[in-house]
């Protein structure tokens, strides 16, 4: 079994309702998204063209690429037009509330 | 016909013709105005297509895409 | 960004969309790189890569739909010709690009009426 790799990232107050973070962790550009009581995290750049999916628009649990209003779903990473594509996803714990990634076994 | 200057299937069907001597009028929709764009755009969409090129035109018929065998049968009859 | 280099990026970008869609480059090599050029071209003056044989409203909600790789939005009517409408993809089970015909939009949706596809 390998060793769980789980990373700091940021503090829950640092995350309003609605905001988005960008963060690099380990080399990897990851979006932080707080939607009500959930916090998301996903990868920062689009998979069409690597935009920054932190700068678009957040409504209900869909994100919208800044650059060609490409649709994902930040709870299971999928673009909405064709599911096959996929951001990745990072899955997180909350702990004394300070947000940690897994940085390995993303579900993709 | 109706043709953009980036599309190699324009190209194509402009040479087509040209090889085979049939006159031909084109407007590259990329380089009309916008008063023509719209006016391409109502033409596509009147045929029940997209904003989709090559759009030939000969006589009451359209082709859109490049289509040798379509433009030879139409040109014939 | 100089142009040959922008067309590898573009391409790197774009094989990692149209893989998982069961497309591929197509083989013709001429024509992709026509195709890339243009693209290239197009997003210097556009600011995007548009498809280069479609053509621009100035509407944004319509013009995103034409962003190359544009097979997620065209997806039945494309699958149903094995290639993209420019031709720059093919199915990944082509070998010979130019046995593919283009079918339009309107032929596109009499053979669905029809139940031909």
């Amino acid at each position: 079994m390998s060793e769980e790799n789980w990373v700091y990232a940021l503090e829950v107050a640092e995350l309003a309702d609605g905001e988005k973070k960008a963060l690099v962790i380990d080399g990897q550009r990851i979006a932080l998204i707080r939607k009500t009581n959930e916090i998301f995290a996903i990868s920062n750049k689009c998979v069409h063209m690597e935009c920054p999916l932190s700068k678009g628009e957040l409504e209900g649990y869909i994100i919208k690429c800044p650059c060609h209003d490409w649709r994902f779903d930040i709870r299971s990473g999928e673009f909405l037009d064709a599911r096959e594509l996929k951001v990745l996803v990072y899955e997180l714990k909350v702990s004394d509330g300070k947000v940690y990634l897994k940085m390995e076994g993303e579900n993709q | 016909m109706y043709t953009l200057s980036t599309c190699p299937w324009c190209k194509k069907t402009k040479s087509f013709f040209a090889e085979k001597n049939i006159p031909f009028e084109f407007i590259d929709y990329d380089k009309a105005s916008k008063e023509e764009q719209q006016k391409i755009r109502e033409v596509c969409s009147a045929h029940g297509e997209g904003i989709a090129f090559p759009f030939v035109i000969i006589g009451d018929d359209v082709v859109v895409g490049y289509n040798p065998q379509k433009y030879m049968k139409l040109l014939e009859s | 960004m100089d142009t040959e280099k922008r067309k590898q990026r573009l391409r790197e970008m774009f094989q990692r969309v149209v893989d998982p869609l069961g497309y591929k480059f197509s083989p013709d090599e001429e024509i992709v790189d026509f195709l890339l050029e243009q693209e290239v071209i197009i997003e210097k003056e556009h600011g995007h890569p548009f498809c280069p044989c479609q053509g621009l409203t100035g509407e944004r909600e319509i013009d995103m739909k034409i962003v190359c790789p544009c097979i997620p939005f065209h997806r039945a009517h494309f699958d149903a010709m094995k290639r993209c409408w420019c031709g720059l993809y093919v199915h990944k089970e082509v070998d010979d690009p130019d046995s593919l015909v283009q079918i339009s939009r309107s032929e596109f949706e009499q053979m669905q009426k029809e139940g031909r596809i």
